[in-house]
């Protein structure tokens, strides 16, 4: 047997090609590994991790109290699927304000924007991507949480009974947290858009979040208008439509403020975000 | 190829009436900064839409089927503001995926990229812990790893001192010699599109100054020039030429003598001879980049 030492060094390559499905591919879970700090330094984990156990945190308490307690005290304590969003919202608004940031604003800083589009991506397929990715981070906290909370009860015995009701609460967790997901990531991106600065944008995020529910919330409160002044709160709208996805009632009122009307402002959400993303990348020249 | 190609934001007008047809090799792109050789490439990707004219890259439009071009093209920033805490390695394979070699090729080639540019030890660096010349290899990796088919270096040397634009020179000339890829070189140095470009595009006032061969702009080819002993003897000489009725142009002891083919170095030695001046030098007039760029833009 004789050994052979293989000097490949530089060659020409004539196998596939992905494209641009798999540059898009390649670029969602890029992000996804810089937005979890991985292949970064130290301090680049910190805050997304901290993030993540966060929202687990409460999700673990309540699996514990349900497994401790008996289940007649113990669901007095136990929150409902759409009423465990109160408890990590903070830290769904955190997570919205740091990811988008660090993802759009620093590749238009660098020459990172330059080198993605003279990549089979143009500027569509790399917002697409780029705003998957923000939505996949997202539902980590949107349904994840929710999601293992509902698994952990199944396996307690106290979860939905039933492999369909098990289906249909799954599947509304699911559409509570990408609704919550799309609509976050939608804001965050509107705001990290308009400026290059990330900590610009983080600031703005949070601004725009509570800003607009305590505007909406002093008008409603102080005015004659109508409640659905209240659907321009962006920090209280995709929860109080989760609590209508999973059939429960929040704090806004049926009767005032339907859930058709709150579908139509998610939607005009989605729209105006993409709209005034779309006027920002369009004409932007790419100089580096 | 491009044709009459123009481009305008708002009523400023980058670019009016480019011409030029690029072939294999090594061709330089030159003009002073500010001049749209950015803008050019950037059409040439497909990232901006041309305001008039046509251009083709590799046969195609890039504005209409950019994915398809950019997939067989590298490109090589102008600035250096990579993201700093991304190791070489992980770059140059991340934008190998992206054009679109699936993900144990790109970490192969990456590694491959970098040890030919001579990053081989100093892969696994974050980028912004690199020097400039450093930098500008990674570019360069990044550019080759999916092995394009053309390349597009902004401003490669930039920020390097003169042994390491020597090196970065050399590392260009033999990505496209050994391994066949043609580069278009944006520069406003002429000497370095002079030392390694088979070819130039001269852009000035948004429209080309000059395009082709190095050896067509040099004017190989085409007249002669004799260096004689002294002014005095060049005054001599140009009498004898107007005499006889041929085309010449005297600057200090030289005289450049007009004609393109063999019978002109027969008037210049029979001009010679006559004269009874001391002949320095007589060969084919040879001008430099600079010349030519001087010449055309004035």
């Amino acid at each position: 047997m004789t050994a052979e030492i293989y000097d490949r060094g530089y060659r020409r390559y004539d196998g596939p090609r992905t494209g641009v499905r798999g540059a898009m591919t390649t670029l969602i879970k890029h992000s996804i590994r810089r937005s979890l700090g991985l292949g970064r330094s130290a301090r680049f984990k910190v805050v997304p991790i901290l993030i993540i156990l966060a929202s687990f945190v409460p999700a673990v308490v309540f699996v514990g109290i349900a497994a401790l307690i008996p289940a007649a005290i113990g669901d007095e304590f136990l929150p409902t699927y759409a009423e465990y969003y109160g408890f990590i919202i903070t830290t769904l608004y955190l997570f919205a304000a740091f990811i988008a940031p660090d993802l759009l604003c620093n590749d238009r800083r660098s020459s990172m924007l330059g080198v993605y589009l003279a990549s089979p991506l143009d500027r569509r397929s790399y917002l697409a991507a780029k705003a998957i990715s923000v939505a996949i981070m997202l539902g980590i906290v949107t349904i994840g949480p929710p999601l293992f909370l509902m698994i952990a009860f199944v396996l307690e015995g106290s979860g939905p009974g039933g492999f369909l009701e098990t289906l249909e609460t799954g599947a509304k967790i699911i559409a509570a947290g990408l609704m919550m997901s799309a609509v976050y990531t939608a804001v965050s991106f509107a705001v990290s858009a308009t400026t290059d600065r990330s900590g610009t944008a983080t600031a703005g995020t949070l601004g725009a979040l509570v800003g607009s529910t305590a505007i909406a919330n002093i008008v409603v409160e102080n005015t004659d208008v109508s409640d659905n002044v209240l659907l321009f709160s962006l920090l209280e709208l995709p929860g109080e439509l989760a609590f209508r996805i999973h059939g429960e009632v929040g704090e806004w009122r049926p009767g005032a403020i339907s859930t058709s009307n709150m579908w139509l402002a998610v939607a005009g959400i989605l729209v105006v975000s993409s709209l005034w993303v779309w006027s920002r990348y369009g004409p932007l020249l790419v100089r580096r | 190829m491009a044709e009459g190609v123009a481009k305008r934001y708002g009523t400023f007008s980058a670019l009016s009436d480019v011409n030029f047809t690029i072939t294999s090799g090594i061709t330089g792109l030159l003009g002073a900064n500010g001049t749209g050789k950015t803008t050019l490439l950037g059409m040439m990707l497909g990232l901006h839409q041309i305001s008039g004219g046509s251009l083709m890259v590799l046969g195609v439009d890039p504005f209409t089927d950019g994915s398809k071009i950019r997939a067989r093209m590298g490109y090589a920033p102008e600035h250096h503001t990579l993201p700093g805490d991304v190791r070489a390695a992980d770059f140059v394979h991340h934008v190998a995926e992206l054009h679109g070699l699936p993900p144990r090729e790109a970490r192969t080639r990456a590694s491959d990229a970098l040890w030919l540019v001579g990053l081989g030890e100093e892969r696994f660096r974050p980028m912004g812990t690199m020097s400039t010349g450093q930098r500008q290899r990674v570019k360069l990796a990044q550019a080759i790893a999916h092995d394009p088919s053309l390349v597009l270096l902004d401003e490669p040397t930039d920020g390097l001192d003169p042994e390491q634009r020597d090196d970065m020179l050399h590392l260009i000339k033999t990505v496209s010699e050994s391994f066949n890829i043609s580069v278009i070189l944006s520069s406003h140095l002429l000497d370095e599109v002079e030392r390694i470009c088979d070819a130039a595009v001269i852009i000035g006032d948004g429209r080309t100054l000059a395009a082709g061969t190095l050896d067509d702009l040099r004017g190989t080819g085409a007249d002669v020039v004799v260096q004689v002993g002294s002014e005095a003897e060049a005054e001599t000489l140009a009498q004898i030429l107007s005499g006889r009725g041929v085309a010449h142009q005297i600057d200090g002891r030289t005289v450049i003598i007009r004609g393109d083919d063999e019978s002109v170095f027969d008037t210049a030695r029979d001009a010679c001879a006559s004269a009874a001046v001391s002949v320095h030098r007589l060969s084919r007039r040879r001008l430099s980049l600079e010349d030519v760029y001087l010449e055309r833009a004035s």
